[in-house]
């Protein structure tokens, strides 16, 4: 990256973060919370200690997945919002192995499998979506958020059916995994190193397949321009399943961790919503691979922190999603403004 | 080159800002003063309903016990919080100083446990739970919980008093060993009234059960609440018995009232749960929390704790007392004088042992024996109810 | 309105697009723009319309200095911009583009503005139906549609950017007659173009640019030599081509229908021998471009067979055409040919070797700089295809012919290039011609098909209706046949 690209970026960023500040400033003013309180409380409950920093990563690390997978995605063009789903379906398939591991003494095996399992079933669910699209010419965005739904029903469906716990029926998820399926964690910080290698490898990858390999270059010129990629001797089809795969397969990693390292059974929320978030993560982080995890990091402190308001100062902290919301509405702004200058120049905003 | 260096050096200083950001690390608080106890409520603080009661029973301690003082996280469930474990916010509240943490529902069993197991110098009271009846309890958990069969027997005998039609809806929350615990007490009520007040035949009762599948309602993941109940009313269900965590039925009831319809309604969990809907409801069994909080976190500063499993009942003397009655019973004001002189019977009936609703013959909804001819229920078994009773209609687990 | 450029600076980086233009158009006047690929003529003319923002100088309109920064403030100043590509919205109707950017508020104003259109269309004498969907329609008749539009927005300078290429004769000269109607009116035009011929015709006066600055002004009648000394520094040379005996036949269209573009394509019969060079003439979407998809590929005949050297390939795709040596470029630079977004480096790694899983960026770069230098392409490896002039785009596609093919189709390939670009081009594939390579080419430049061409076809309606050599011919007789006369 060049250096005034990274000044840009960074520049972009700062203006960013200072209209979502803006934003919920103002609606803070407008609830009448106190203001710097509630950003003193956020921060301090999302940084203010080595274990609140782990909760942090926690969040952080799926969160981060999702947004890699996006990255090759969005690279070609395609908004995978079925990015949720898959979460869901990746977590449905982990959970699925790791109940015949249950009884086993070969744990660790099960865990690895879960993994794989993870990416399978994440994978299996954008291949789905990409099909709709290449060969059925369905929107993505619409197939998405259809599988969203019926992702979502089968998880709810296992949870108060087949994998029920004996003799009850709730929506509060399955019987919770015996500890050897956990995921080990350290001790400092309770982070999982599993976690959070999957991530950095996640970030890694994508930035050297993005740049390095003839599969990112194949993504960004279907991306850009299909016609033309065609003519270049590219088929766009082939290359947006294969986006649609890795992104599912991240996405899917994300879902078994969050059963494996988070909640250590099944449960209808199992997603969290970090698939959803992670959409916005990356339109912030302007569809950068450096800059993804920055942002996903900043949500991931606002997710932990959020929780602070209604204990100290007795407020909803569904006000977390009111700031999410304001960075939604900056992102959109950015991304015009972004525009705008691009028709002005037509510059290297691209790597 | 030159790019590759600039692009390590960012993603250095990016993390190196990351990890130099939080300064101090966990330190021990000890503050010894006052007694700061944290409280997890499954739902909002102000639901008027299960966690509005906790709530109100942590507010009680602080009036109660000099220097104790609450800290609360509410809606701690998975579809509020996501992302956010009961470990978690254990964390959160020891930071602040917490030395007893009361969690409130039955689905935080599990993540409190795990705390309980990483933190033995923080007490644990995890209110619904049977750890300790099971023995997977550390010793620094403890299960708390009201016996409110007899609430929902008197909740179930007035809706019996009331109802034209015969019909009693009941609705339910998941289904577990308390749900139909509670599910078949309040049977076990109106089957008595209608029996022994009214003298009818048992066989003309009908008492539906429809679960929504969580403690409320949770939209696209849980069955709606409000049309659960819309539904029972439209079919002839006049009187519906409130067995969730929120009051959506007190609402679908008035509106019916207000379309000329027989509705009745009888809430679950709070006091004050009755409070605007005189034309409809019949009377709240509710929790009171403060006086089972005020012995364990008196337990804990005299030194007195033990992981135990205590299932406090009401004050005989007097259901309503706050002071020593942890379940209790206040009417409601579309309850007709007759019935509340038959419920007070009633309750001085239980209270005296006169009458004990759960002895055999008991059969269970599939035929098989629940309590032999005579037998009295043990708490065991009252607890670990296997299915609804014989004569209710409705699942006894999932399908 | 008078309209002064003075000192005019517009900077990319290093590269000085514009570096210090100053200039004059007067009312009622059609005042041309000439220069060679990358002059700067594009970006002075984005300055002009706010599309673009220059570095320093400034503008005076009527003796009063103007700052403006959208197209939109231009365009109520009086500005109002024809850009090289057309900037429309292929799935609207004519009507409704039309009325974009004018028609607002809620209610639907569609009477009022189909009368306003048909109107204007009646007074310049443009047969556009206002119901067909712009993706439907020629490029001339897109850009009959934008001045229609730029009228009604009621402005007083309009500024074309090669308006010439790509349309056909006629309806250049009705283009032309209404250019010459609206400075009757007192307005003034500001013609950017590559053709003398055209520039010559109509403009009362015109300004040389060459590397960003002013080389020379002059007023009508012009000099032609001196013309080109101003944009060129030299005299291109001119050439010719007229090959008598021919190879074997290599590509073989047998009674081939094909919907498709603008009227398809019907019962065509077509050899093409090998290191002939074929012209196609005919208006834009008379079925020349479905005949060079059909021979690349690209399109699935309806009817009929395609043979490639003795081998049937109707159901084969484009790729496999490719592996067979055909080699197809489209006319749509930025649409079809190039990728916006990615750089000249990006494009040339793009074509390297397809099994290789890491890419190479060292070697695509060193193959970016060594095709741009032998394409003489202005630019940097890292630039963006859609930051290339317009010319050097086309040089650009031009630089990724293979070394060998057996056969090149070619959409309009010296679109937007100068006069000495394009005989420097037409150099450069006549060679390939030596080694055997057969190109077929599609142009709306009659002369050009003359000069380039062995053999030319023409297409009207979606027929083939006259093949010949070009030596037996004359651009005359060439452009009745393209209007159906035979
Ligand atoms: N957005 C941009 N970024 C960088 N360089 C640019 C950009 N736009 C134009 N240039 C450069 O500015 C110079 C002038 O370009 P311009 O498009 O004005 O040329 P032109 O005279 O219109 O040429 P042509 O006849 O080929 O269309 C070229 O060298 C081009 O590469
Ligand atoms: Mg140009």
């Amino acid at each position: 990256m060049k250096p005034k690209l990274l000044l840009r970026y960074s520049k972009e960023l700062i203006l960013t973060l200072a209209v979502v500040f803006l934003f919920t400033t103002i609606i803070l003013l407008v609830t009448g919370a106190p203001v710097l309180a509630v950003y003193y409380h956020i921060f301090k409950g999302s940084l203010g200690s080595w274990a609140k920093f782990g909760h942090v990563i926690k969040t952080w690390i799926p969160l981060t997945l999702c947004a890699c997978g996006l990255l090759y995605t969005f690279r070609i063009g395609l908004w995978n919002i079925g990015v949720e789903g898959q979460v869901m379906m990746g977590a449905i398939f982990a959970t699925a192995v790791l109940r015949f591991g249950v009884e086993s003494h070969f744990s660790e095996l099960y865990l690895f499998l879960s993994i794989l399992a993870g990416i399978a079933g994440g994978a299996i669910w954008a291949l789905i979506a990409g099909y709709l699209k290449t060969a059925g010419g369905v929107n993505e965005i619409f197939a998405g958020l259809g599988l969203n739904f019926v992702a979502q029903a089968i998880i709810l469906w296992l949870i108060f059916g087949p994998w029920k716990r004996p003799g009850i029926a709730s929506m509060s998820g399955t019987e919770l995994f015996p500890k050897a399926l956990w995921l080990p964690s350290t001790f400092l910080l309770r982070i999982s190193p599993i976690g959070i290698f999957s991530a950095f490898a996640a970030i890694i990858l994508t930035a050297l397949m993005l740049r390095y390999t003839r599969i990112g270059l194949c993504l960004k010129a279907v991306g850009n321009n299909p016609k033309a990629a065609y003519l270049f001797g590219v088929k766009p089809q082939p290359y947006m399943l294969l986006a649609m795969i890795f992104a599912g397969g991240f996405s899917g990693v994300a879902g078994c961790l969050q059963v494996t390292d988070v909640y250590h059974r099944l449960l209808p929320a199992i997603s969290s919503n970090y698939g959803y978030l992670a959409l916005l993560v990356v339109m912030l982080g302007n569809f950068n691979v450096w800059i993804s995890p920055a942002v996903a990091f900043f949500f991931a402190c606002l997710n932990i922190g959020s929780v602070q308001l209604p204990m100290m100062l007795q407020l909803d902290s569904s006000l977390s999603g009111v700031i999410q919301g304001a960075s939604v509405l900056a992102a959109l702004g950015m991304q015009a403004w972004r525009m705008r200058i691009r028709s002005n120049e037509v510059g290297a905003f691209y790597e | 080159m030159n790019k590759i260096f600039l692009r390590i050096l960012s993603i250095f200083w990016f993390w190196i800002l990351i990890w130099a950001l939080p300064t101090h690390p966990i330190t021990a608080t000890a503050a010894e003063k006052p007694f700061i106890f944290g409280l997890l409520l499954v739902g909002p603080y102000n639901d008027h309903g299960y966690s509005q009661a906790h709530y109100e029973g942590g507010q009680y301690v602080e009036r109660k016990i000099a220097g104790a003082k609450m800290i609360y996280i509410d809606k701690v469930n998975p579809a509020d919080r996501p992302g956010i474990t009961i470990p978690q916010l254990v964390d959160d509240l020891m930071e602040k100083g917490a030395r007893l943490v009361i969690a409130n529902s039955d689905d935080m069993k599990d993540g409190i446990r795990e705390a309980a197991s990483m933190h033995p110098k923080i007490y644990f009271v995890h209110v619904s739970g049977d750890d300790v009846l099971t023995g997977k309890a550390p010793q620094n958990l403890m299960n708390l919980f009201g016996r409110m069969e007899y609430g929902k027997m008197m909740a179930g005998f007035v809706a019996a008093l009331t109802t034209k039609t015969g019909k009693i809806g009941y609705l339910g929350p998941l289904i577990n060993e308390e749900t139909r615990r509670l599910a078949s007490s309040a049977y076990l009520g109106a089957r008595h009234a209608w029996e022994n007040v009214l003298h009818k035949d048992p066989a003309d009762l009908k008492f539906q059960v429809t679960w929504i599948g969580f403690w409320f309602n949770i939209p696209g993941v849980t069955t709606d609440p409000t049309q659960v109940a819309h539904n029972f009313y439209n079919n002839g269900y006049d009187v519906v018995i409130s067995g969730i965590d929120t009051t959506e039925a007190i609402g679908v009831a008035q509106q019916k009232r207000l379309e000329g319809k027989d509705a009745w309604v009888v809430p679950y969990d709070y006091i004050g749960a009755c409070e605007g809907a005189s034309e409809v409801c019949l009377g709240v069994p509710y929790f009171n929390w403060g006086p089972g909080y005020v012995d364990c976190i008196q337990a804990v500063i005299s030194g007195d704790w033990k992981s135990e499993w205590v299932w406090r009942g009401p004050d005989w003397q007097d259901i309503n007392r706050p002071d020593t009655s942890t379940i209790g019973f206040v009417t409601g004001a579309a309850l007709p004088a007759s019935a509340k002189q038959s419920l007070n019977a009633f309750i001085k009936e239980l209270g005296a042992g006169k009458t004990n609703l759960l002895k055999g013959p008991l059969f269970y909804q599939d035929g098989s024996i629940f309590l032999k001819d005579g037998e009295i229920a043990s708490d065991q078994q009252i607890w670990y109810m296997r299915q609804l009773l014989e004569g209710m209609q409705g699942a006894s687990s999932a399908k | 309105m008078r309209v002064e450029v003075h000192d005019i600076h517009k900077h990319y980086g290093p590269v000085r697009a514009n570096d210090g233009i100053t200039l004059t158009i007067e009312p009622g006047r059609i005042h041309g723009i000439l220069g060679e690929n990358g002059a700067g003529k594009t970006t002075l003319m984005k300055i002009l319309a706010g599309y673009t923002r220059k570095t320093s100088g400034y503008l005076c309109m009527d003796q009063v200095p103007v700052d403006y920064r959208t197209p939109t403030e231009a365009s109520q100043l009086g500005i109002g911009m024809l850009y090289q590509d057309p900037l429309d919205f292929p799935f609207l109707s004519v009507l409704e583009n039309f009325m974009i950017g004018q028609a607002v508020g809620l209610a639907n104003q569609k009477k009022y503005y189909r009368k306003k259109f048909d109107s204007l269309a009646a007074d310049f004498d443009f047969a556009l139906r206002p119901n067909v969907q712009v993706n439907r329609l020629t490029i001339g008749e897109r850009q009959q549609l934008e001045i229609l539009r730029l009228l009604s927005l009621g402005i007083q300078v309009l500024i074309l950017d090669e308006p010439t290429t790509g349309i056909t004769n006629v309806q250049k000269d009705y283009l032309f007659s209404a250019l010459k109607k609206m400075t009757s009116e007192g307005k003034s035009i500001i013609l950017v173009s590559h053709k003398l011929k055209d520039v010559e015709a109509v403009c009362n006066q015109l300004t040389v640019l060459r590397r960003g600055k002013v080389t020379g002004e002059m007023k009508a009648p012009f000099d032609t030599d001196i013309l080109l000394e101003m944009m060129f520094g030299q005299t291109p040379i001119p050439f010719n081509r007229c090959l008598q005996e021919s190879g074997r036949t290599i590509l073989e269209l047998d009674n081939v229908s094909a919907p498709g573009g603008r009227s398809g394509l019907s019962d065509c019969n077509i050899r093409i021998r090998q290191g002939e060079v074929v012209g196609l003439a005919g208006l834009e979407g008379s079925g020349q471009d479905v005949f060079l998809r059909i021979a690349a590929g690209l399109l699935r005949p309806a009817g009929g067979s395609v043979m490639l050297k003795d081998k049937r390939m109707n159901a084969k795709d484009y790729h496999c055409f490719k592996h067979s040596g055909v080699f197809f470029q489209p006319s749509s630079r930025l649409e079809e040919g190039l990728i916006s977004g990615c750089s000249v480096t990006e494009h040339f790694a793009l074509q390297s070797d397809h099994k290789k899983f890491v890419t190479k960026w060292s070697d695509a770069t060193s193959d970016a700089k060594k095709k741009m230098t032998e394409f003489r392409i202005i630019g940097r490896p890292d630039s963006l295809a859609e930051s290339l002039s317009g010319g050097n785009q086309q040089r650009l596609l031009l630089s990724f012919l293979p070394r060998n093919p057996l056969l090149l189709l070619l959409e309009n390939p010296t679109r937007g290039l100068d006069m000495e670009s394009s005989s420097w081009v037409w150099q450069h594939l006549h060679k390939y011609c030596s080694d055997n390579t057969t190109i077929v080419f599609s142009s709306s430049d009659l002369d050009e098909i003359i000069m380039a061409a062995d053999r030319v076809l023409v297409f009207f309606n979606g027929k083939m209706i006259k093949d010949t050599r070009t030596c037996e011919t004359s651009s005359y007789e060439l452009g009745l046949a393209i209007a159906g006369k035979r």
